[in-house]
C-alpha cells in the first residue's frame, strides 16, 4: 500500500475470503474504486486452506489463486492488509472509516518473497495457515499460495537475532517498522468478514485437545492438500497412516448443549442452526481419502444428511457406492483406547438398531461448523449495524433484497450474513455487488 | 469488423485472412527469454543457469537470462529495459502456468510498446520442476525441450488486436418471476434498459401464487405486489406480459430477440440476454402414493392453497382435517429414476406449511415421512419449533417407501420406521400431503433452442462452472438466474439473478466490449464450404457467405470462443485458430524433439546453498538438534525417535514436521507394516 494512495473509494470491501474478493472484482471491473481491507498477512479467507472443493473435486488452490491473482492486480482495487477497522462513521451519506495497518517489519516494496530469511531464522513458531499441525518460523512468508508473497515477522516470537537481516538481498526488513492510521472515505461498505470455525474444545466430550487424534475438519483439509503439512497424509499423534478413519458430523451445529460456543457469554451458549457446509465437505474429504488410501475404512456418523444444492444429491451416492460408510447416530463421547495406541473409542447411538455401541477408529475427525464473525459490527459507532438471533450480520430484506443491512449503504457478502459453502458465497457477492452498484450510481449522476 | 489489425507483419485486414499470409508472415528475429528459478521452485530441479546458457545459442535469440522471479517488479522492469535497449521484436518466459502471468506478462510487452501477443508463456513449473521433482535431470531436459518450443512457437506469433464490438446498454430478461423482476430493478439502476418479457398475463411467477412465505413470513402476493410497484416507478424498464420469445439472432452486444406480445411482432435490441424462466412443481403419477386414487392425497401446492383459503377450521372434501401425513422427497432423490437430485426447499417448505397449520387452526397432528431433513442453515430452526409442537418425524428409506392405501374409507399408512428399527408402523390420516419437488420447466427445451443454452444431466440449464461462472452460459452474453439453473428457495434465487445482473452490468458498462482475438479463421481461397465445420461448432459461429462467387465458410468473431475443434474436420485444411496456427503448432513439436545435450548437474549440495537450504542447527530448538544426530547414520520412524528421545510422539511429530518442512530430514520409505514412515537426515 503505497503511500500516496487515494484516500476516496466507491466502495470498502471488509475481508478479503472468496465473498470479499468475488465483490471487489465486479465492482472494480465496473470502474468503481475499490478498497479491499483484510485482517490478515494474504487475501484468500478460508478458501485458501482448502484441499479440493466439492462438488466438483477441484482443487481449492487452482480456483482461489487466480482470483487472489486478478483481485491483487486489478486496477481500480487496492489492497490493504493485516489490517484493523478501527471505527466507521457515516455523515452526509458518505462513510469515515478509520483503518489501522499494522506492521509487518518487512518493506512490502522490497521484499521479494524468495523465503531466504525464513531459512534462517531459528525460531519456530505455530503455524495457524496450517492448523497448527506443524511450525513454521518468526520470520515467513503467509503461506506458499500467499497472495501478496511478503514475509512478515511474528514480533511476539522474535529472538531479535537478526540472522534474516543478514540475508536479505534487498534489505527488505525493518524491525522498527511502527503502525500507521489510515483515514479512507467511501460511499458504500460491503461486509464480507466471514465466518468462525467452532472451537471443538467447546464440546469436551469428543475430546478435542486432549487427544492427538482427534481432529478437526480443516486440519484434515491441509491434511489432504497437495500444500500439507506433512511428508504425506498421516495423523498427527505420531505420524501413522490412518486406515480406519471418523467423521462426527454437527459437531457444534444443530446443539442446544454447547456451553459458550460463541466465545462470547451466556446469551450464547448454544448454537441450534445447522452449518450446511459439513456435511458436504466430510463427503468430500471421505472421497478424497478413499483416494488417498485406497486401503483404509472410512464411516460417518451422522443425523441427517444435507446434500442439498446442484450436483450434492449424486455426490453423496457417488461416495456411498465408493463404499464409505454412513450411520445415522449421535456420538456421545470419544475416550482413548488403553492400549497407548493412539487409537480411539468412539460410543454411538446406532439408529438403525437402536443399541449403544462402541468401535475402535485410529483417527477421528470432528466436522465443526460454522459460527459468526461479526465483532466488525462494533466498529460502526454513529449508527447500529444490526445482527439477527444467531448474531450473523442481519439481512433486512431478506427475501427480495438479500445484501441489504440495517444501514443503507452497507452490504453484506458471503458467510457473514449465515452459513454458505462457496458457490453461495460467490452468489451472494455477486448480489451484494449489483445492490452496492446500483446504490454508489445514485450517487455518481 | 477485422480481429486483426493491418500490422505489416500480419499483413491484412480482410475477415479472411488466408494460409499464405501466414507464411508471409515476417519470422520474428530478435527474441528475448528469461528463465525463471521461482525462487528453488523451478530452480531445485530444473537446471535453469545451464539452460539460460544453451538457450543463448538458438536461432534468433538474442537474449537468454535467467531471473529469480520472473514476475517480481524488478524483473519486469528490466524486460521493459532489454526489449526497448535490445529491440526485442518477440517475448518468452518460461516460468509457471499461463493462468497465473499470462496478462502480467503481456502487459510487460505493453509498456515497453511490444505487441502482447508477441509473446509465449512456457510453463516449467506445473508441467515440469513440479511434475518431475524426483527426476531433476529429466526434468531439465523437458524444460530444454518446452523453452525451444515456445521459441518457435513465438517466431511465427502475428501482432494481434483485441476484438472491440459495441454493445447495446439494454438486456431482455426472460420470465418475470422474482429472480428476474428483480434482477430487472438491479439492471436498471446501474444504468440498462430492461425489457421484461413474461409469457403469463401477470408477473410475479409462482411467489405471486403461494402464501406465507418461509424464512420471513411475509406473503408472497405482497412481496410480488411491492417488487412490481417498484419496476413501475423505473422507466427504463419496460415490462411485456403475454408475450413470446420467437426467435434469438445475433451475439454479445447486440442480439435481436423477436417477441410476440398478443398480435404485435416487436423487434428488441439487446446486448445481454437473462433467462429466468423458472422451474415447474414435479406431478405425481396415478397411484404415486396414492396420488388421484383417493380424494386425500393431495400436493403441498394444493395444501398450501387449502391453509391459505381455510378459516377457522381445516377442511376438505367437506371433511375435518385433524391429521396430516407428509411424504418427503416425491420426486425428487430417485436414485433409479429421472430426478437424481434434491429439490432442495421442501424439506423447509413442507416443515413451514406444518407450522402455519399449527399457528391458524388448533389440534392438527402431524406426521412427516422423510428421508433426511434437510432444514439446513437457520431453515434448522423451522425443525426445530416443529419437533417442539409435538409433530412426529418417521424416517424411510428409498427402497422402503411408505405404502398409501385406501382401507374401509380410511386413508392408511403404512411404512418402516429407520428412527425405531425399523419397526412397521400403520395408522390412518385424515390427508396426506405429496412434498414434490422441483423439475424443470416442460417448455424449457423451447428456450434452451432457441437460446443454445446447454442443459446438465439433471436437465436444469447450466452454467460454466459452478464457482468460476456460475450464472454464465457457454454461449456470451447469455446468463441464467433463479431456478432454471436448479432447485432454490426464494433467497437464493435472487442472489443468483443479481450476480447475473452484475456480470452482466461488468460487460455492458462502457457500450463497447473487447474480446481476445484468439478465433478461428478461413482460408478463402481454398474453402469450399462443405459444412463440416459449421457442423462440429457447438457456438453456432461459422456461417456462409459469398466471396469472389463461390460460397465459404465465415467466422462470428465475437460468438467463435477458439476451442478448434472446427480445424481437425476441415478436408481442405482451410480453417485454423489464431496463436494455433499450424506453422506454430508444427515448428513447437519440431523445437520440443530437437536433440538436447546437458551436463549432469555439477554440485547439486552447492546449488542447494542458493536457494538457502543449507542451515546450521546452531541456535534451532534444542529438540532439532536431538532429532538429528539421533538420525545421524540411521533411519527410524516417528516412534523409535519418540522413545528414543523420550518425547511425546505429537510433539515430535509436529517438529520433524517442521524440519522435513525446512530441508533438515526427509523421509526413506514406509516401515515394513505400511504403517509409518521412515526419516533420515537429508544430506
Ligand atoms: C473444513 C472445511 C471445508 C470446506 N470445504 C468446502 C468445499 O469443498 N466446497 C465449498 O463450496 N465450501 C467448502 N467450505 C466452505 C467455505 O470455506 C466457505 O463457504 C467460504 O470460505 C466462505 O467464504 P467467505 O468469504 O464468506 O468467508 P472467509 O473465507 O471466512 O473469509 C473472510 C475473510 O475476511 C477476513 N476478515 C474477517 N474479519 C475481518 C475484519 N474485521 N477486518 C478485515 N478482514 C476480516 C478474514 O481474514 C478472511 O480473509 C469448507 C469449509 C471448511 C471449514
Ligand atoms: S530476528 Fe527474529 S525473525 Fe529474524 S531470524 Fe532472528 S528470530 Fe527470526
Ligand atoms: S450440514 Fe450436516 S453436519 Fe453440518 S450442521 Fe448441518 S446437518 Fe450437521
Ligand atoms: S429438500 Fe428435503 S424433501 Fe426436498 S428433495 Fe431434498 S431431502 Fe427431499
Amino acid at each position: 500500500m503505497p503511500e500516496n494512495i487515494s484516500n476516496k473509494y466507491d466502495a470498502v470491501v471488509i475481508g478479503g475470503g472468496i465473498a470479499g474478493q468475488e465483490t471487489a472484482l465486479n465492482l472494480a471491473d465496473m470502474d468503481y474504486k475499490v478498497l479491499l481491507v483484510e485482517k490478515e498477512l494474504s487475501i484468500g479467507g478460508k478458501m485458501i486452506q482448502l484441499s479440493k472443493v466439492f462438488p466438483t473435486l477441484d482443487c481449492a488452490a487452482c480456483i482461489t489463486t487466480p482470483k487472489m491473482s486478478e483481485t491483487a492486480r486489478h486496477p481500480n482495487i487496492t489492497l490493504m492488509l493485516n489490517t484493523d477497522v478501527i471505527e466507521t462513521v457515516k455523515t452526509n451519506g458518505h462513510f469515515d472509516i478509520t483503518l489501522n495497518i499494522r506492521p509487518r517489519y518487512v518493506d512490502e516494496a522490497l521484499c521479494t518473497g524468495c523465503q531466504q530469511c525464513e531459512w534462517v531464522c531459528p525460531k519456530v513458531v505455530e503455524d495457524s495457515y496450517n492448523s497448527n499441525m506443524v511450525g513454521r518460523k518468526a520470520i515467513s512468508i503467509p503461506f506458499s499460495l500467499a497472495n501478496p508473497k511478503i514475509a512478515a515477522i511474528d514480533m511476539e516470537q522474535c529472538l531479535h537475532c537478526k540472522k534474516c537481516e543478514k540475508v536479505c538481498v534487498p534489505k527488505a526488513i525493518d524491525y522498527n517498522m511502527q503502525p500507521k492510521r489510515v483515514n479512507v472515505e467511501a460511499t458504500s461498505v460491503i461486509v464480507s468478514t466471514g465466518f468462525n470455525l467452532f472451537k471443538p474444545k467447546n464440546k469436551p466430550q469428543y475430546g478435542y485437545g486432549k487427544y492427538p487424534n482427534v481432529i478437526d475438519a480443516m486440519q484434515m483439509d491441509r491434511l489432504i492438500a497437495p500444500t500439507r503439512p506433512y511428508n504425506s497424509l498421516l495423523r498427527p499423534g505420531d505420524g501413522k497412516v490412518p486406515d480406519n478413519i471418523a467423521y462426527i458430523l454437527c459437531t457444534g451445529s444443530r446443539d442446544s448443549s454447547i456451553e459458550n460456543a460463541m466465545g462470547c457469554s451466556a446469551e450464547c451458549s448454544n448454537n441450534p442452526i445447522c452449518s450446511q457446509i459439513c456435511c458436504m465437505y466430510s463427503i468430500k474429504q471421505a472421497q478424497l481419502l478413499m483416494g488417498a488410501l485406497p486401503l483404509a475404512d472410512i464411516t460417518i456418523y451422522y443425523m441427517d444428511i444435507r446434500a442439498f444444492g446442484k450436483g450434492y444429491e449424486e455426490f453423496y451416492q457417488q461416495a456411498k457406492s465408493m463404499g464409505v460408510n454412513f450411520i445415522k447416530g449421535k456420538v456421545a463421547k470419544v475416550t482413548p483406547k488403553e492400549d497407548n495406541s493412539g487409537n480411539l473409542i468412539l460410543r454411538y447411538e446406532d439408529v438403525a438398531t437402536g443399541k449403544l455401541k462402541e468401535v475402535k477408529h485410529d483417527l477421528v475427525v470432528l466436522s465443526v461448523g460454522v459460527l459468526p464473525n461479526s465483532g466488525i459490527v462494533k466498529t460502526f459507532t454513529n449508527q447500529k449495524l444490526e445482527l439477527d438471533d444467531q448474531r450473523f450480520i442481519k439481512q433486512v430484506d431478506e427475501l427480495v433484497s438479500p445484501s441489504l443491512t440495517s444501514i443503507e449503504g452497507v452490504f453484506v457478502a458471503g458467510t457473514a450474513a449465515g452459513p454458505k459453502d462457496i458457490p453461495d458465497s460467490i452468489l451472494s457477492a455477486g448480489s451484494a455487488a449489483s445492490e452496492a452498484a446500483s446504490y454508489i450510481k445514485r450517487f455518481s449522476n | 469488423m477485422s480481429p486483426l489489425n493491418d500490422d505489416k507483419d500480419s499483413i491484412t485486414s480482410s475477415f479472411y485472412l488466408t494460409k499464405q499470409t501466414s507464411f508471409r508472415i515476417a519470422m520474428k528475429q530478435r527474441i528475448g527469454v528469461y528463465i525463471c528459478h521461482c525462487g528453488g521452485n523451478i530452480s531445485d530441479y530444473v537446471d535453469v543457469e545451464q539452460l539460460s546458457k544453451l538457450i543463448a545459442n538458438e536461432d534468433n535469440v538474442v537474449i537468454s537470462k535467467d531471473v529469480m522471479f520472473a514476475c517480481s517488479d524488478s524483473t519486469q522492469k528490466d524486460m521493459v529495459q532489454d526489449i526497448n535497449d535490445q529491440k526485442l521484436d518477440a517475448i518468452v518466459v518460461a516460468s509457471c502456468t499461463p493462468k497465473l502471468h499470462t496478462h502480467t506478462f503481456r502487459n510487460v510487452a505493453i509498456r515497453a510498446g511490444l505487441n502482447p501477443y508477441n509473446y509465449t508463456q512456457v510453463n516449467v513449473r506445473e508441467q515440469c520442476s513440479w511434475a518431475h521433482s524426483d527426476k531433476p535431470m529429466d526434468a531439465t531436459i523437458k524444460a530444454y525441450g518446452l523453452i525451444r518450443a515456445g521459441i518457435n512457437r513465438v517466431k511465427y506469433s502475428e501482432a494481434l488486436e483485441n476484438i472491440e464490438i459495441t454493445a447495446q446498454k439494454a438486456v431482455g430478461v426472460i420470465g418475470a418471476g422474482i429472480s428476474g423482476m428483480r434482477a430487472a430493478v438491479d439492471l436498471a439502476r446501474m444504468g440498462n434498459h430492461v425489457y421484461l418479457i413474461e409469457k403469463e398475463a401477470n408477473v410475479g411467477g409462482r411467489v405471486a401464487e403461494s402464501g406465507k412465505l418461509f424464512m420471513t413470513g411475509e406473503n408472497g402476493k405482497d412481496v410480488i405486489d411491492r417488487l412490481y410497484k417498484r419496476i413501475k416507478e423505473i422507466p427504463e424498464i419496460t415490462v411485456f406480459t403475454n408475450a413470446n420469445l420467437d426467435k434469438v439472432s445475433g451475439s454479445i452486444g447486440d442480439f435481436t430477440l423477436e417477441v410476440s406480445v398478443k398480435d404485435e411482432a416487436l423487434k428488441l435490441n439487446v446486448g445481454a440476454v437473462l433467462v429466468t424462466t423458472g422451474f415447474d412443481f414435479y406431478q405425481p403419477k396415478e397411484g404415486e402414493y396414492g396420488y388421484k386414487l383417493s380424494d386425500n392425497v393431495i400436493t403441498l401446492q394444493q395444501f398450501n392453497k387449502l391453509i391459505e383459503t381455510s378459516n377457522d377450521k381445516l377442511v376438505y372434501n367437506g371433511n375435518a382435517i385433524k391429521s396430516v401425513a407428509y411424504i418427503y422427497c416425491v420426486g425428487s432423490r430417485q436414485s433409479k429414476g429421472e430426478n437424481k437430485y434434491c429439490s432442495r426447499q421442501c424439506c423447509s417448505a413442507a416443515i413451514h406449511s406444518s407450522l402455519n397449520v399449527h399457528e391458524k387452526f388448533s389440534g392438527v397432528k402431524a406426521f412427516h415421512l422423510y428421508r433426511d431433513i434437510r432444514t439446513y442453515g437457520k431453515q434448522e430452526l423451522l425443525y426445530t419449533e416443529s419437533s417442539r409442537k409435538g409433530d412426529i418425524y418417521i424416517k424411510y428409506e428409498e427402497k422402503e417407501p411408505p405404502a398409501v392405501e385406501v382401507k374401509n374409507n380410511k386413508t392408511v399408512i403404512t411404512v418402516k420406521d429407520y428412527l425405531t428399527y425399523k419397526k412397521e408402523l400403520s395408522f390412518d390420516v385424515d390427508l396426506v400431503v405429496l412434498v414434490t419437488g422441483m423439475v424443470p420447466r416442460s417448455d424449457s427445451n423451447d428456450i434452451s433452442s432457441k437460446l443454445k443454452i446447454p442443459t446438465g444431466s439433471d436437465r436444469f440449464f447450466n452454467e460454466i462452472h459452478p464457482k468460476l461462472k456460475p450464472v454464465e452460459t457457454v454461449i456470451k452474453g447469455v446468463y441464467i438466474g433463479g431456478t432454471c439453473q436448479g432447485p432454490k428457495n426464494i433467497t437464493e434465487s435472487v442472489q443468483s439473478s443479481l450476480a447475473a445482473a452484475s456480470k452482466i452490468n461488468t460487460i455492458l458498462r462502457k457500450g463497447t466490449l473487447e474480446l481476445e482475438p484468439i478465433v478461428a479463421r478461413v482460408n478463402a481461397e481454398t474453402c469450399l464450404w462443405c459444412e463440416k465445420c459449421a457442423a462440429v461448432c457447438e457456438y453456432d459461429a461459422i456461417k456462409p457467405i459469398e466471396s469472389n462467387g463461390k460460397m465459404i465458410a465465415q467466422v462470428n468473431t465475437s460468438t467463435c470462443v477458439g476451442c478448434g475443434i472446427c480445424g481437425p474436420v476441415c478436408p481442405s485444411n482451410s480453417i485454423e485458430i489464431v496463436q494455433f496456427t499450424d506453422n506454430e503448432i508444427e515448428s513447437m513439436i519440431d523445437g520440443f524433439m530437437e536433440k538436447a545435450e546437458i551436463n549432469t548437474k555439477q554440485d547439486s549440495q552447492e546449488n542447494e546453498i542458493s536457494s538457502g537450504k543449507q542451515i546450521k542447527l546452531n541456535g534451532f530448538p534444542k529438540i532439532w538438534r536431538e532429532i538429528a544426530s539421533a538420525l545421524d547414520d540411521k533411519t527410524l520412524t516417528i516412534p523409535q525417535l519418540s522413545e528414543q528421545l523420550g518425547v511425546e510422539s505429537n510433539v515430535l511429530t509436529w517438529h520433524l514436521m517442521t524440519m522435513n518442512r525446512y530441508g533438515v530430514v526427509e523421509p526413506a520409505g514406509l516401515d515394513e507394516d505400511e504403517a509409518y514412515y521412515m526419516y533420515k537426515l537429508k544430506k
